[in-house]
């Protein structure tokens, strides 16, 4: 059957019509040129001290670190959450990287669990970057309460896929450390090895009426030494040192592995939470 | 001249400006945003969550989990279903039986876990649970999905590792066609597990006790009965307030002066809050025997003894146990607290612990 032209005309204008007033009212109007885009590549270098870092099993009687308080130890586990990551550039530009949880794996936007045993994790790849000059990076340490209030979530948050969970404290642990030292009195348990050494950073709560309720979540502001620019065919990346020593012998807390060598909740971390304020600094970056 | 065609054969012979503003009308409502066009659930859906009106919001995440039959039938399974503990002896069920409310029996005073293992508090009932912001003794969790997390990896509960249960679910053929038809993908996971739970929980709406029609003025209290809900107000609810018969607050009710188990303390690390637990819902009082967090009374009558005469001091104790006279606790009589207790088990909701939507299926 054929409809006359007028009718056809009349239904595609009403069509047209229709939709383009479908659109929702937080849609900004499309800019008159096309915005060009880039990646932008976080790249985190964990180091102790001057050196680099590696990582042993739990059984390794090698001790090849030196602490704050002159007690040697090793190195058998090292990571942390980083979230809610933001760009900065001198000229107003700005990247917020998506966040999101749900039970979909696919669908957890945002998170990032960096562990050194995992190559791959520690290269945060943010895509979609507005074009434009970035001297600094804003990111999260830890899953703060947006995250934990909106209840379990997949992907690397998912404590059966390595997600950092506490059961009796619900909320993820934002950073740890694991290793053993000669220092530490630690008998072997079915979750620690002899002289083990366990510092885990959690807590994410802030509770008006309880001045003792610990929030270990911190956030970092770094500049970049130079601007970098981002673009189409552009591969720009930031390094971000992780100072392991600024962690156990930085400005709030020197960790004496003989006392302190079994942090499993967030009062008990709360010192050594405030060295995560200058443990990251952005070593270098590439154009 | 090129005819533009359509196939849709209801357009033909139809009036165009007929047409085209009805075209106009079906497109409009499409334009609506999602919570807008959301079907209000039909009132005799079972499975739809309602919150009752007189009820606060609820609290739980139902735009990241919204209830579906299937969903909520996958939870019940799940918590009838010891494979959650290490050795599938443990379910929820085995400490959280919906004739008491799901309360534990009064044989079980604290949690029998995987081995015969032994808890330290009394397990509580599980109702109303989408209306609570937090949850247990110590308020250790403030999400209901994160509540079974720690039933199920507690040593003296489940004793089970999340990955493992995770790996056993995913080897069960029938699980995997459950889970599938439920959250759509491929592998079971953590959150869609404790989602189909949460989901079987928030149901759990206990408001047609008793004392629910009283409110709704479609039962007259008994004498004694109206004169304990007197007694009620005037001693009992400045801390069991509101619908759901709690503040949940933190607070130390005289129980002993010195504290194996430390309460709220473990979760806030405050000194202050040491022998503080979180102020139980009264609903379905009569029927989760023992009481307290410790198990301590085996009766409401016993409860009430406590708060009138049993009272020690520390320095946690609620000030409002504090009398003027230097006394601990709550002055009653014999008679007013049997009127106490009459009133108490107009809290009872049979409707709630005999409804079928929760009992087990083949």
């Amino acid at each position: 059957m054929y409809l006359s032209n007028y009718k056809a005309l009349c239904f595609a204008l009403s069509i047209l019509f229709v939709f383009s007033a479908c659109r929702k009212e937080d849609d900004v109007p499309e800019p008159a040129e096309p915005q060009e885009f880039g990646t932008f590549d976080l790249v985190f270098d964990n180091v102790y001290g001057d050196g680099e870092l590696s990582l042993v099993g739990t059984d390794d009687e090698n001790f090849d670190y030196v602490n704050g308080n002159n007690q040697d130890f090793n190195i058998t586990l090292l990571g942390y959450y980083i979230t809610k990551i933001e760009l900065t550039g001198p000229n107003g530009e700005y990247y917020a990287d998506e966040m999101a949880t749900s039970a979909d794996p696919d669908e957890v936007k945002g998170f990032y669990h960096v562990l050194e045993s995992d190559a791959n994790s520690r290269t945060i790849r943010l895509n979609e970057v507005p074009a434009g000059k970035y001297d600094r990076v804003n990111f999260t340490i830890g899953v703060d309460a947006d995250a934990v209030s909106e209840g379990a979530t997949g992907g690397v948050l998912d404590p059966a896929e390595g997600g950092w969970l506490w059961n009796w404290d619900a909320g993820y642990i934002g950073f740890a450390f694991e290793g053993r030292s000669p220092a530490s009195p630690a008998e072997a348990t079915q979750w620690a090895p002899e002289n083990a050494v366990q510092l885990h950073i959690g807590g994410w709560k802030d509770l008006p009426d309880n001045p003792s309720m610990v929030n270990n979540v911190k956030r970092n502001s770094i500049p970049f030494p130079s601007s970098v620019s981002v673009g189409e065919r552009l591969e720009p990346n930031a390094h971000i040192e992780m100072n392991l020593l600024t962690m156990i012998a930085g400005p709030h807390a020197t960790v004496d592995f003989s006392t302190t060598f079994s942090v499993h909740a967030p009062a008990l971390g709360s010192e050594i939470a405030k060295n995560l304020a200058t443990a990251f600094t952005v070593d270098h970056v590439h154009q | 001249m090129r005819k533009i065609t359509f196939s849709i054969p209801e357009f033909y012979g139809w009036p165009t400006h007929l047409l085209v503003g009805g075209l106009l009308c079906l497109l409009l409502a499409g334009c609506r945003s999602d919570d807008q066009v959301e079907p209000l659930p039909a009132p005799d859906d079972p499975y739809a969550f309602v919150a009752p009106a007189n009820f606060p919001p609820a609290t739980y995440t139902f735009d990241n989990n919204p209830v579906s039959e299937a969903g909520f039938r996958l939870g019940k399974r799940l918590f009838f279903d010891p494979i959650l503990s290490l050795d599938n002896t443990v379910s929820c069920n085995s400490c959280h039986n919906q004739s008491l409310a799901f309360a534990d029996f009064p044989l079980h005073p604290v949690s029998i876990g995987v081995g015969g293992a032994t808890g330290t508090r009394n397990a509580p009932q599980l109702v109303n649970l989408a209306f609570r912001r937090e949850f247990f003794w110590d308020g250790g969790a403030t999400h209901l999905d994160f509540v079974p997390l720690n039933a199920i990896e507690n040593p003296v509960e489940m004793q089970e590792e999340i990955g493992r249960v995770i790996d056993k679910l995913n080897a069960d053929p029938e699980y995997s066609g459950l889970f599938g038809e439920v959250f759509g993908q491929n592998r079971i996971n953590t959150p869609q597990l404790l989602h189909a739970l949460s989901q079987f929980m928030a149901l759990m709406i206990s408001n047609q006790s008793l004392y629910d029609q009283h409110l709704a003025g479609e039962y007259s209290l008994e004498p004694a009965e109206a004169r304990g809900l007197a007694l009620f107000e005037t001693h009992c609810q400045g801390c069991h307030s509101g619908i759901l018969l709690t503040d949940e607050s933190y607070r130390n009710n005289g129980l002993d002066s010195s504290f194996t188990d430390v309460g709220r303390e473990l979760i806030t690390a405050y000194e202050g809050d040491r022998g503080k637990f979180m102020v139980p819902s009264l609903r379905n009082v009569a029927l989760t025997s023992p009481y307290m967090h410790n198990a301590r009374f085996n009766s409401l009558q016993a409860v009430l003894d406590h708060y009138s005469d049993g009272m020690v001091d520390s320095p946690s104790l609620d000030p409002t146990f504090r009398r003027e006279d230097g006394r601990l606790g709550i002055p009653l009589s014999e008679t007013e607290k049997s009127d106490l207790i009459a009133f108490l088990k107009t809290l009872t909701d049979r409707n709630f612990t005999n409804n079928p939507l929760f009992f087990k299926e083949q």
